[in-house]
């Protein structure tokens, strides 16, 4: 070890390791005052005195440095500029979580489903015989994969939630049934309440067995809306995330928005039933296709923030019941089975065929809605995944 | 501990399993507990090709090839599982495998009770990190004991429910564990940053210790699973550990602990954009693991000094620490090593990744001075950046060497040539790392920062005198066999240069130490033997006592005989001091006892 030692006496400076051309290299009193000064920022930050000796040794610190400042290793330097340092734990306050800005890809992919579901309901008008039939199918077809892209991205996608899996397929398929109903099913609840339907629907506004084709341009509309005020619901909910201190405080402060961003989903709702009314030429009856629509964008909403079990249960007992409300008004034209239909029969009667749906969607909507205020208003369904290491 | 067989439930984590054609052999004892089963608990990739780390484990798999190994192991990335694994020799009865990057739910949900019992264990691991104080320091053992045994309770209160309900994933992703988190943070005798800690903070927080948890919910804890191996061997702490210390709680089997660097330090490491509550609970759940990791293990390894003082800052007792450096493997550079005569006297190499941390500037510097005092003294800079930063530091170096050295030629009429050259290794001139080294007489090595020096113990069997900065682990690595001259120095750099330059009988004396100490302390050899070594002691100090039943499910009283756990052969003819009177006479009155099964 005599060439260790000669070098050493011969090199070794007090002050440690220096930037080339910094401030004076010998004679000062305390040295550990300089190294303070120069890992400052280490120092300030770090919560407890390993992290000062970890952050030290990455910038090359050792022990025999550290004997160089009167100390036996880097623990007990590292302890010295802990105990020395002053500590302003008032915290910084906390940078805002970037929120994932609108992006141009999802706002666009929202807007399909509506444009495609508007082209497949005014093309049948103007084609005749097969043609029609290959356009309603393409129409359908293409409406279906733009919802699917839609749902794909942005907001509503579920990709970024790590306890969704993809077990979408019951929950779509009652989605499907909800959708077809509110297309066809108060033609066919009015038509068998007075002793129809005689054949299948002719595609007409008018006739036996009429479609409803407003009430699905709304909701293909809707998209839009939906995706947005799902953004900014996320958006807020970070935000409140961010600055709230407590779990409570972040509840309290969540609740008002989720309700806020629902009123302003359906305001939009409605708007766009109107317009489709409008333009589809069609009576605007809002009531039933409101209380589908919120239906709808709540068990998305839930979906989304990776509470997948309620949705499916509600949607699931929703289309359910809407199927029993019209197996009960065929089954009462069996002999003996009059009275089946009396519920259903006044309900229709009383506010028309529309009452059914409006009132089991509306219930599955408040309902969803009161589970939504519980679970939408933890902290944890805001949490993003976080790519480990 | 409930350890009914009904209580064992396999619905978890899914990990892969794969038993070799091999695993079917009889398991052959032989007296004396030379035949270890290990369990060897991978973090850093070994069964994958794209470990990096997992060179070693493999080396050491491959050198006890009298021992059974069992390994499991954790994977960091998809990529990772689907680039697949080296090729495994027989001695490996079977691999585990399961991610750590993700963690399906099981889709167990946790009834009244279990949810009571997760609040309880859940709510004791949350109080236990915000109300602890910096993980026991030297001096504070005795006080720091209640709370590492809060702390171990909680851990294992927590396995044993993952173990009899399932459902674990999903209840540490719950907002319970947040709500848990909040009133830990809200207690009175909370710490001052964890009582800063904001929603954000709680999240983050809640989210880590799920996936630092993910280990308790796998499948590996079962009677054919880690309950049926002699020891496990933990090759890095943290999470890789966990199991190890799982398996002790459950089975009683022995856990030895290898670090090659800190898991704790490099945790501190790599979050420093947190905020302080963050890094506060963060690093108490770090520091509180391996404190209980070191705490239960027989034996902890680690591979240089630099690791032993972090563990033993950490609570680890010295008494339990064997150093056991990493080995490398020397064949490739046994030819240069024998040949010292071969390298151009003149010639200064440094070899390595070029990246800003080995300080290529202060070497150039340096070079200038010795160019100054040795005209004709070139440098020789071989290796490729690593990464974007790296390849702008070269760079940068090249065009400093360009402007500190003009090119000189021999004479007026050749062509001029830069006494500093950039070389890539692998090309037609160098194919090799030893024909790095052998070019230069004089090793150098520059960096600011480093952990284990590699290429210095490479040079050092390659037997050439080295000059290197006082970082790391250079010191215990050289002992006295080079030069070390402090970091950031050039001056100091150029005269040890300098003086070893011109004193060829000195540059081969320390070439030759250097060798010979690097042939003797970092070998494959020496690390496999030590391991080997370590294994023995752990099986013959802390055996695992198993109830052996009959055909009939019955406990065998008396099934391992008394015999079994002296240590050392007993039934090794030679060693043993026979009187003479009783060589003539060997006369057997009680049948051997039964080979298989019996040493335990």
């Amino acid at each position: 070890m005599t060439d260790l030692g000669a070098l050493h006496r011969e090199t070794a400076e007090p002050g440690g390791p220096r930037p080339p051309g910094s401030a004076p290299r010998r004679g000062a009193a305390d040295p550990v005052k300089a190294l303070l000064h120069r890992h400052r920022e280490l120092c300030e930050r770090a919560v407890d005195p390993l992290e000062i000796a970890a952050g030290l040794e990455a910038h090359g610190v050792t022990d025999r440095t550290a004997a160089r400042f009167r100390h036996r290793d880097v623990f007990s330097l590292a302890e010295e500029l802990y105990a020395r340092v002053p500590r302003d734990d008032g915290g910084r306050p906390s940078t805002a979580a970037a929120t994932p800005g609108a992006r141009a890809d999802w706002a666009v992919l929202t807007l399909l489903p509506g444009a495609l579901c508007f082209a497949s309901l005014t093309a049948p008008r103007l084609t005749h015989g097969q043609t029609r039939l290959l356009t309603v199918a393409a129409g359908i077809l293409a409406t279906a994969l733009a919802l699917r892209a839609a749902l794909r991205r942005g907001p509503l996608s579920t990709g970024d939630h790590p306890s969704t899996a993809p077990r979408r397929s019951t929950a779509a398929f009652w989605t499907c049934w909800l959708v077809g109903y509110a297309l066809l099913g108060d033609g066919l609840l009015d038509a068998a309440i007075t002793g129809g339907p005689d054949g299948l629907p002719t595609g007409a506004a008018e006739g036996d067995w009429p479609l409803t084709a407003a009430p699905v341009l709304a909701l293909a509309l809707a998209c839009a809306p939906a995706a947005w005020t799902a953004h900014l619901f996320s958006a807020r909910a970070r935000r409140r995330l961010v600055s709230s201190r407590g779990l409570e405080d972040f509840a309290v402060s969540v609740r008002p928005v989720l309700l806020g961003t629902f009123a302003l989903f359906l305001c939009a709702l409605a708007a766009l039933l109107a317009l489709s009314a409008a333009l589809l030429d069609e009576p605007f009856a809002p009531s039933q296709t409101l209380a589908l629509g919120a239906l709808l964008f709540l068990a998305r909403l839930l979906t989304v923030h990776g509470f997948t079990h309620a949705p499916k249960v509600i949607l699931t007992a929703t289309a359910t019941a809407q199927a029993a409300a019209l197996a009960t008004v065929f089954a009462a034209r069996l002999p003996g089975c009059g009275p089946l239909a009396a519920p259903v029969d006044t309900l229709a009667t009383a506010w028309g065929p529309g009452a059914v749906p409006t009132l089991i969607c509306g219930a599955a909507a408040l309902t969803l809605l009161i589970h939504a205020s519980r679970t939408l208003t933890r902290a944890s369904a805001h949490t993003r995944p976080e790519r480990p290491w | 501990m409930d350890n009914r067989p009904s209580h064992h439930r396999l619905v978890r984590i899914r990990s892969s399993r794969c038993e070799s054609p091999d695993q079917r052999r009889l398991r052959i004892r032989e007296i004396g507990g030379a035949h270890v089963r290990i369990g060897l608990l991978a973090e850093s990739g070994y069964p994958y090709v794209s470990g990096g780390a997992g060179l070693w484990c493999d080396r050491l798999v491959r050198g006890l090839d009298q021992h059974e190994f069992d390994v499991y192991a954790f994977s960091h990335s998809e990529a990772q599982e689907d680039a697949g694994w080296v090729p495994l020799p027989p001695q490996v009865g079977r691999v585990r495998t399961a991610p750590l990057w993700t963690a399906e739910d099981d889709g167990v949900v946790h009834g009244r009770r279990a949810r009571r019992r997760f609040t309880e264990h859940y709510g004791e691991l949350a109080a236990v990190l915000c109300t602890a104080e910096a993980p026991a320091a030297p001096g504070a053992a005795q006080g720091a004991a209640p709370e590492a045994d809060r702390f171990a309770t909680a851990l294992n209160g927590l396995a044993e429910l993952a173990r009899d309900e399932g459902g674990l994933t999903a209840a540490l992703r719950s907002e319970t564990a947040v709500r848990l988190l909040e009133r830990a943070c809200r207690a009175p005798r909370a710490r001052r940053a964890a009582r800063e800690a904001r929603v954000p903070d709680l999240l983050t927080v809640a989210a880590h210790l799920e996936q630092a948890l993910r280990p308790l919910s796998l499948d590996w804890y079962e009677e054919d699973g880690l309950g049926a191996v002699d020891l496990c061997h933990a090759t890095a702490g943290g999470a890789a550990a966990l199991p190890g210390l799982l398996a002790h709680h459950f089975f009683g089997i022995p856990l030895l602990v290898t670090e090659y660097g800190v898991r704790l330090r490099a945790h501190y490491l790599t979050r420093p954009d947190s905020s302080p509550a963050v890094r506060s609970l963060l690093a108490a759940f770090h520091g509180r693991l391996a404190a209980e990791t070191y705490r239960r293990a027989v034996f902890i390894t680690p591979g240089n000094a630099h690791a032993r003082r972090w563990q033993e800052r950490c609570g680890a007792d010295r008494a339990k620490l064997r150093t056991v450096h990493p080995g490398m493997d020397a064949t490739p550079f046994d030819e240069v090593g024998e040949s010292p005569g071969s390298a151009d006297p003149r010639t200064l190499v440094w070899v390595g990744r070029v990246e800003p941390a080995k300080d290529l500037v202060s070497l150039l510097h340096a070079f200038a001075e010795i160019h100054k005092e040795e005209p004709g003294t070139r440098l020789r800079v071989m290796g490729g950046p690593s990464g974007a930063e790296g390849a702008d530091y070269l760079g940068h170096c090249k065009a400093l060497a360009a402007q500190l050295f003009p090119d000189e030629a021999e004479g007026p009429h050749a062509v001029g040539d830069n006494p500093v050259s950039f070389e890539e290794i692998g090309g037609p001139d160098l194919p090799t790392v030893a024909d790095a080294y052998a070019a230069g007489a004089v090793t150098v090595l520059s960096s600011v920062v480093e952990g284990f020096p590699a290429g210095l113990v490479e040079a050092m069997f390659c037997g050439r005198a080295t000059v290197s900065t006082d970082v790391g682990a250079v010191v215990e690595v050289i002992g006295g066999t080079g030069l070390v001259v402090p970091p950031r120095n050039p001056r100091a750099l150029a005269e040890a240069c300098v003086s070893l330059l011109r004193d060829p009988a000195r540059r081969e004396r320390l070439g030759a130490a250097a060798r010979a100490r690097a042939l003797e302390l970092f070998t494959v050899e020496q690390n496999v033997a030590a391991f080997h070594g370590l294994y023995l002691e752990i099986v013959a100090r802390t055996p695992v006592h198993r109830l052996l039943l009959n055909d009939s499910g019955d406990p065998l009283p008396f099934a391992a005989p008394a015999e079994a756990h002296v240590p050392g052969h007993w039934t090794d003819l030679t060693p043993r001091a026979i009187p003479t009177w009783a060589r003539n006479a060997p006369v057997r009155t009680t049948a051997p006892a039964p080979v298989t099964e019996a040493v335990r």
